[in-house]
């Protein structure tokens, strides 16, 4: 599955990526490399950005439509 | 004065490291100036002792494989390829101590570079108040540099850290993680550790946790989302005004006592009008400079922006821009010159070439009065189904069109011209922080010194030709004329009225008569200078009110030549003002000469769409 899919409070582990770009390198750089845990926190009204955290206090926004590369296993 | 030496502030975005830069150089800075769009890279001078040094504050980047042009300019400048830069002698690099593995993992690509460098953890403070504690030396002897720990916004450490300056030598190359190439994830998994090593609590954010269930709570958080912009347009268009008004008088005075002192002609009339108008000009545009920067910085220091940028995300996304451009284009509406100035907020370089080249479309508050004019001369004071004004209805409706025409061409320009991006969309919260007053300061007065130095130049040269197109020839007016009647014999004879003349034909289809061709052009120093230009060339006294000018425009121009006059002042980018801020913004004559371009197209097609269907009513 991927990160859009994933409810408001859950907590997953990234897989991998569905496509290497500039974005999923950049997601690296950010720290969410493969292996990281990570817990969606909440979504923008209207289907907005979801924000993420992860690693050490980091949290981070990503568009819904722009993450589905980001591909991820739930844990809870 | 001779430099010692250069040295280059390196570290992730919102590591603190501008506001470290900031405290060290305070007004001792400038704008760095490099080809193409803005790139706001500091360079400041610092003193300490016989020693001076020149400090570059490079833009925060989070690895050394660029994907902005400002990531560009920082690895550009450390591997010594920036021409208009020397190569750094020496790097501070600066690590978040509430986030050390994104600086560490940074580090780790900085180190293959071999660059004698310091290594400064700051936000120290926000670990200790966790009870958590720093093992600098264990970070010394992992780096291989020399560690401090620096409050920049509470000045703790930057002693220190000068007097480190003295020592450069002690600045040390850093030791390589690895002799072989490694992945992302080797290198974060050695940050992460060496993390855990060197902070011994895990930093929880507990503050802006809680802030964010409010400020991002569904129902609140957009609320305060429209509180804050609003209390923001406030200050741009409302609390600027008096500060404003404050400058044109001080300006009015100044002409009217060189009007006493220098004997009357030609020197007296370019000192005047020409010199004296030119630099009030400029300077009218500060304060609503000075306050918006203000309020951005401040937004951006504590946190906020971020915040606004995700809540705002989604409907901007529709038009193809981004949560930030929000912000540049809501300023828009007080003035283009600021607005355009704060697109530097977006980072990726398409999304903000499009807000920028939109943004003159946004309802400035110069075309106001021009609005004020035509509608009270030409719109019955009626009432719409007895609660609605028309008058109202009118002036709404440019509103609205404008803003959204506006929204509709940046989608198209970002799907056409700004196809894509390199720089993918992210927003990474900060913690909430109390923002650096000096820090805070400086910058607000970086940006205006810069506004002024360098959009202020080229506007106080367009305010002069513009006033030689109306003085020049001079016209002989004979003896005990009327200085009204003078005024517009002069102005008639001038090139500015050959030359409405002269184009008139051009805009005859939008039924323009010279006068109001005349207008369009004399309005080009500021929308508004469209009043006092129709008061000369109808012998009218505008100076205390529009209201003689209105009852002899009702008579002079039809309704339909007055709609489309209106229509025109929609979209038309009629200001050399923002002509200049753009050419600084996007660091080229190109961008400027294509928004006057497509905006004059869409103004001349509505114009005269409204002038026809308006002759047919």
């Amino acid at each position: 599955m991927n990160i859009a899919e994933l409810p408001i409070g859950a907590m997953a582990i990234i897989v991998g990526f569905g496509i290497v770009n500039e974005f999923t390198e950049r997601l690296q750089e950010l720290g969410l490399t493969p292996g990281t845990t990570l817990k969606i926190i909440r979504r923008a009204p209207f289907k907005g950005p979801l924000e993420i955290t992860y690693g050490q206090s980091s949290r981070l926004a990503v568009r819904p439509n722009e993450s589905t590369a980001i591909l991820v296993k739930q844990i809870g | 004065m001779t430099t010692s030496a250069t040295i280059a502030f390196v570290g992730t975005p919102n590591c603190g490291k501008s506001t470290l830069f900031n405290v060290l150089t305070g007004l001792n800075q400038k704008v760095g100036n490099f080809p193409g769009v803005t790139v706001e890279a500091g360079i400041g001078t610092l003193t300490v002792g016989k020693s001076h040094f020149q400090l570059i504050d490079l833009p925060g980047t989070y690895s050394l494989s660029p994907k902005s042009r400002d990531e560009e300019l920082t690895l550009a400048v450390l591997q010594g390829r920036e021409p208009s830069l020397p190569k750094p002698d020496a790097v501070v690099f600066i690590i978040d101590g509430t986030s050390v593995e994104k600086g560490l993992f940074l580090f780790s690509h900085f180190a293959e570079l071999g660059l004698p460098t310091i290594a400064i953890v700051t936000m120290i403070d926000a670990i200790k108040a966790q009870g958590g504690a720093l093992d600098d030396i264990t970070l010394e002897r992992e780096l291989g540099v020399p560690v401090l720990s620096v409050v920049g916004h509470k000045g703790i450490g930057i002693e220190e850290l000068n007097e480190q300056f003295t020592r450069l030598s002690e600045f040390s190359v850093p030791k390589k993680w690895s002799d072989s190439p490694m992945t992302h994830h080797e290198r974060y998994t050695s940050a992460r550790e060496l993390a855990h090593r060197v902070i011994n609590i895990q930093y929880n954010d507990k503050r802006s946790e809680l802030l964010d269930k409010v400020f991002l709570h569904p129902i609140v958080g957009p609320l305060v989302f429209l509180i804050v912009m609003a209390l923001f347009f406030q200050s741009i268009f409302t609390w600027a005004k008096p500060l404003m008004d404050g400058i044109a008088d001080s300006f009015a005075w100044l002409q009217a006592v060189v009007s006493t002192t220098v004997p009357e002609g030609l020197f007296q009339n370019f000192i005047t009008k020409g010199l004296i108008a030119g630099v009030g000009s400029v300077l009218i545009f500060l304060p609503q400079i000075l306050l918006l920067n203000l309020f951005i910085v401040i937004l951006e220091d504590c946190g906020y922006l971020a915040r606004a940028a995700f809540l705002v995300d989604r409907v901007m996304g529709v038009f193809g821009l981004q949560g930030r451009s929000f912000i540049p284009l809501l300023g828009s509406f007080a003035c283009a010159i600021p607005g355009i100035m704060s697109a530097r907020i977006i980072p990726s370089e398409k999304d903000r070439m499009a807000t920028m080249l939109v943004a003159p479309l946004m309802t400035c508050s110069a075309r106001l009065p021009v609005y004020a004019l035509l509608i009270s001369s030409f719109i019955p004071a009626r009432l719409i189904g007895g609660v609605f004004s028309l008058q109202g209805m009118v002036l709404g409706g440019l509103y609205v069109l404008a803003a959204v025409s506006g929204l509709l061409i940046a989608g198209v320009f970002k799907r056409t011209m700004f196809r894509g991006s390199k720089l993918p969309f992210l927003i990474e919260f900060p913690p909430y922080r109390m923002p650096s007053l000096k820090s805070l300061l400086v910058t607000v007065w970086n940006r205006s010194k810069e506004f002024l130095r360098t959009a202020g130049g080229i506007i106080l040269v367009l305010s002069v030709v513009l006033w030689a197109l109306t003085e020049f020839p001079h016209t002989n007016i004979p003896a005990g004329t009327p200085t009204i009647e003078a005024e517009r014999m002069q102005l008639e004879g001038s090139f500015a009225g050959t030359l409405g003349k002269t184009i008139q034909p051009m805009f005859a289809p939008l039924g323009f008569d010279w006068k109001l061709t005349i207008g369009v052009i004399g309005s080009f120093a500021a929308r508004e200078v469209f009043i006092s230009v129709m008061g000369q060339l109808y012998s009218a006294d505008v100076s205390g009110s529009d209201a003689p000018l209105r009852e002899i425009l009702s008579k002079a121009i039809g309704l339909p030549a007055a709609l489309a006059v209106l229509a025109f002042y929609v979209y038309a980018l009629q200001c050399i003002s923002t002509i200049a801020v753009l050419k600084r913004e996007t660091g080229s004559w190109k961008w400027p000469a294509f928004a006057f371009g497509y905006t004059f197209i869409l103004a001349y097609g509505l114009s005269f769409v409204v002038y026809r269907i308006a002759l047919g009513w």
